[in-house]
């Protein structure tokens, strides 16, 4: 799922450079005009941050799936499967002297995928926080970026667990304990993220500058308030319900919850790109902003793009890594070991 | 009682630690009132530093411990009566913020009326920097804070003789509770004792900058004297590498 | 069956517990070319076949200080000595900027690094070919069976002596796995005419398509809209405005920059009285009021502002700065002179600087006092 939303946002800025055709300029290559890019802007930290997140999400996943394609090509039918899973699996044998290599790397890499989701989370936020546009120019975007975005992402996984479960019949592979796990996540970020938005808005009165204090009071009370208080009782209010057991555990409560903390999260973004932008330093650029049909038109299609890869990923690849659930599963290791 | 019951002893702390440690506290406070005589602003600023570092010692080590029970951790249950120990510090922070109340202006230039008649800047922060808030609002924050302290370790302690299952689930709820509270607190008494020494700055991330501090402060501090404990055979013998391998991280 | 190559003997087992232990005496048993075949990692097998840790941990770590070494190094290179911009008024090689690329990049090569040598140069993947594949106890391994596969290889290897271990063991479905022979007598190449002939193409189509895009695509419509876009280019006609000009007059009242308003225009009298000459007199100012004099005032003035200048009468002879007139003018009436001019003299204020001007006052004052010495003055 991570890929296949990274490869969707990805599009998005090779769309709005401008001049699409001429993406390759975002890219250090030696050229005639002996011009390199700049690698102090933002905008280059996006590319360099999300084709890296991109390149080591797709290796961390398909090592990950590779004892499970050898696992699928042993059990194919037909000829196609057969030579599509060896050649995915790259003819992988199960030996225990590769497990070794194996876990190890898989160790690694989870290791360096770790601080990679918080540093591009925080170079996307940077887009915003190098401004100097009010609004955006708030030292806490990093740290409420990443929380913000492991909030949707719980959020969205949450969504598709419920439903895999439901169709695969997954119940006893992932159980009510880890969705009631996942919700505790989803409550300890949301309420993070609502930290965030208090810390702004003290910080905006704080700072003495009567523009901070514009900008934020005009998020809450101006043109766009029904925008930002959508988001606020999706993201505060709504995850709230989650410190009540029982709603933790009852599936359909927390579906419909995972739904609006991702509607809240939408809000989130557009508040603070719409707001800051229809009053920021040059007032002939005031508006209200309405979005076209092309504008939904590219949301609606960037949805598209993702449900078709994920709808095609879950039916011919495994959605549970089946090597691992064998390994942790009641008396899968040997009773006597004492290597830990 | 069930066969998982771990039996132990009590272990006495050597003597000398505890002289040694009355020994610093007798130099510190006579130096602190040399310092006060000497060079008084210095020595204000100096027993800020005091006060904020080792208060987040004292509140972070709370915040583990509710983060455990939270959490439902098992492997941090040995040396978690450790942490409990060290936010018991909270008692006596306020001791390290008297020096600065002789005197506030020259450390919080916001509680100088002088400073603020030339400032409007600082003005404007007046309703929220203004020493009476200041001095409520330290006052509340210590006194819930210690409250959460006495009962979550009054409850920890009663388990010890009573094995009682109840009492880990109420501080339980407790540690949910604290965690609000906690934030509220951390993000305050940076912006108070930290933010506040330069009133024209301002930043949204201080709180959790110093959240993150503290939290590295309260690790190093557990991390210190349970090696130290260990090595002398006051914890249990479980205790392997993985332990601290994983509070170091 | 009879001239067959044999590979190994395998033997299968049910539970982790059996595993572990069979591998135990295979190992003490002497055997070093063996493997042990498990769904997932078994734990303590890495211990009951004496494995030593894995070094990949070295190769990360390698590869992560290559990609931070690179990524500094190259934008380095860069920015401070390719084609160094000043870019937001910032040092040229400005660290704090550089380091989410850094990151990024030592995270990257990293992750490939590893990847790649664990599965190409520990493992030797991709390999389909190998014995095992499509065997009975690969299937059973695949799915819930644990395996020891004990090749032909070893130095303690007989086939018969290895099923005994086997059985004692415990072992189900022993058999004798075989390498394939069609496989071992094919010669397999990799670049053959096919191959060759797929490159070429390949590299046909990719230059032609790069060739296109660079030099026709790129201008044609609607991509060489910026190019042709109607604009006012430097230095050119433009029928953009009604004068056909590009560069525009700078609006009425425009000053230059660091330029200060003349506050005694007309008023020699009032310079005279006002002004004060704010230059000290320091060596540099009186070497710059010198210089200033001899470029711009000894050509009619004279070297020593004597009056003979090098214009050889061909011009109105000034007379001479040593007069008792100027003598006893004060510094802000010479300086005014300077700035309009006065009778035949124009004004040199579009030339010289109000420091300047101050300064050559500075050198006219030093030349009046050297024609004109006292005692005093030699001491």
């Amino acid at each position: 799922m991570t890929i296949f939303a990274v490869m969707c946002a990805g599009i998005f800025p090779l769309i709005h450079v401008g001049r699409p055709w001429l993406d390759a300029y975002l890219t250090p290559y030696p050229n005639q005009h002996s011009l390199w890019v700049n690698f102090t802007s933002p905008l280059l930290w996006d590319v360099f941050a999300v084709s890296t997140y991109f390149t080591v999400s797709f290796i961390f996943w398909y090592v990950g799936l590779i004892p499970d394609f050898a696992t699928l090509r042993d059990k194919a039918v037909t000829k196609i499967k057969k030579v599509v899973y060896s050649v995915l699996s790259l003819g992988w044998r199960h030996s225990n002297r590769h497990w070794q290599h194996y876990e190890m790397v898989y160790l690694i890499l989870a290791g360096f995928a770790t601080p990679l989701v918080l540093s591009v989370h925080t170079i996307v936020s940077f887009d915003f926080a190098v401004s100097i546009v009010p609004g955006w120019h708030t030292t806490i975007f990093p740290p409420y970026f990443v929380a913000g975005a492991v909030f949707s992402g719980f959020a969205m996984v949450q969504n598709v667990l419920i439903v895999v479960r439901k169709i695969f019949n997954y119940e006893h592979i992932i159980t009510l304990d880890t969705l009631e796990k996942m919700n505790k996540i989803m409550l300890l970020t949301g309420s993070l993220v609502g930290y965030a938005y208090a810390m702004e808005f003290f910080i905006a009165w704080y700072s003495g500058s009567p523009i901070e204090l514009f900008t934020f009071v005009n998020r809450a009370f101006g043109d766009y308030a029904w925008a930002y208080w959508i988001m606020i009782s999706c993201n505060l209010l709504l995850p709230q319900l989650f410190w009540f057991k029982k709603l933790r555990r009852t599936i359909p409560v927390m579906f419909i919850i995972s739904i609006f903390v991702n509607v809240g999260m939408w809000f989130e973004r557009f508040v603070i790109i719409v707001t800051s932008l229809s009053r920021d330093f040059l007032p002939s650029s005031w508006a209200y902003y309405k979005p076209t049909i092309v504008d939904f038109g590219m949301l609606i299609g960037s949805f598209g793009l993702f449900f078709t890869l994920v709808l095609l990923f879950t039916k011919f690849m495994p959605v549970v890594s089946i090597a691992e659930v064998k390994a942790v599963i009641k008396g899968a290791q040997p009773s006597h070991h004492e290597d830990k | 009682m069930s066969e998982n019951q771990v039996l132990f002893e009590k272990k006495k702390i050597p003597l000398k630690l505890s002289i040694y440690g009355i020994l610093i506290l007798i130099i510190g406070v006579i130096l602190a009132v040399i310092g006060t005589a000497v060079d008084p602003v210095r020595t204000y600023f100096n027993s800020v530093i005091g006060f904020t570092f080792v208060f987040s010692i004292g509140i972070a080590s709370l915040f583990l411990v509710a983060l455990e029970y939270l959490a439902g951790a098992v492997w941090s249950v040995p040396f978690r009566r450790i942490s409990e120990i060290l936010a018991g510090l909270l008692f006596f922070v306020p001791l390290l913020a008297v020096p600065v109340f002789i005197n506030p202006h020259g450390v919080f230039h916001w509680s100088d009326p002088a400073v603020l008649a030339q400032n409007p800047a600082i003005n404007a922060k007046a309703p929220y920097l203004n020493m009476t808030f200041f001095i409520i609002r330290n006052i509340a924050i210590f006194a819930v804070a210690i409250l959460f302290y006495l009962i979550i370790t009054r409850n920890s302690q009663k388990q010890d003789v009573s094995a009682n299952q109840n009492l880990t689930k109420i501080n339980i709820r407790l540690s949910a509770v604290f965690m609000p509270f906690f934030a509220i607190t951390i993000t305050v008494m940076s912006i108070d004792w930290l933010m506040s020494l330069e009133p024209h700055w301002f930043s949204t991330i201080f709180g959790v900058y110093y959240f993150s501090g503290s939290l590295l402060a309260a690790l190093a501090a557990l991390t210190l004297i349970a090696v130290y404990l260990h090595e002398r055979g006051y914890l249990m013998k479980g205790l392997n590498s993985n332990h601290f391998t994983v509070s170091v991280h | 069956m009879d001239n067959k190559k044999i590979y190994a003997v395998t033997g299968l087992f049910d539970t982790p517990d059996e595993i572990i232990h069979a591998t135990k005496k295979v190992s003490s048993a002497g055997y070093k070319q063996y493997d042990v075949n498990t769904p997932y990692p078994v734990h303590g097998m890495n211990i009951a076949m004496k494995l030593k840790h894995s070094k990949l941990g070295y190769f990360a770590l390698a590869f992560g200080l290559s990609g931070t070494a690179i990524a500094l190094l190259f934008m380095y290179w860069v920015t401070a000595i390719d084609y160094p911009l000043v870019i937001g008024g910032k040092p040229f090689f400005s660290l704090p900027a550089l380091i989410p690329v850094t990151f990024e990049l030592t995270v990257l090569l990293a992750s490939i690094g590893t990847v790649v040598t664990m599965l190409f140069l520990f493992f030797r993947l991709p390999n389909n070919a190998h014995p095992l594949h499509d065997t009975n106890y690969m299937k059973k391994v695949s799915e819930d069976k644990y395996g020891i596969c004990i090749e032909a290889k070893d130095k303690l290897f007989d086939a018969g002596k290895v099923r005994d271990l086997l059985i004692s063991l415990n072992a189900k479905e022993i058999s004798e796995v075989y390498y394939d022979e069609d496989y071992l007598k094919s010669n397999f190449k990799v670049y053959t005419p096919q191959f060759m002939g797929f490159l070429l193409i390949v590299f046909i189509v990719v230059s032609s398509a790069i060739y296109y895009y660079n030099n026709k695509m790129l201008y044609k419509p609607p991509y060489n809209w910026m190019m042709e876009q109607d604009r006012v280019n430097p230095q050119s006609k433009s029928s953009f405005f009604a004068d056909g000009f590009g560069m525009r007059q700078p609006v009425e009242g425009t000053v230059s920059r660091g330029h200060l308003p003349y506050l005694y225009a007309g008023q020699p009298e009032e310079a005279g009285a006002k002004l004060v000459n704010p230059v000290s007199v320091t060596k540099e100012n009186l070497a710059l009021g010198q210089k200033k004099f001899l470029t711009f005032c000894s050509p009619c003035h004279g070297n020593f502002a004597k009056g003979d200048g090098r214009l050889n009468n061909l011009f109105p002879v000034p007379p001479s700065l040593h007069s008792d007139k100027v003598r006893t003018w004060t510094d802000g009436r010479i300086f005014h002179v300077i700035t309009e001019g006065q009778n035949l003299m124009p004004s040199y204020a579009t030339q010289v600087t109000p420091e300047e001007r101050w300064a050559i006052v500075l050198y006219v004052r030093a030349l009046q006092r050297a024609l004109n010495a006292k005692e005093e003055d030699l001491k």
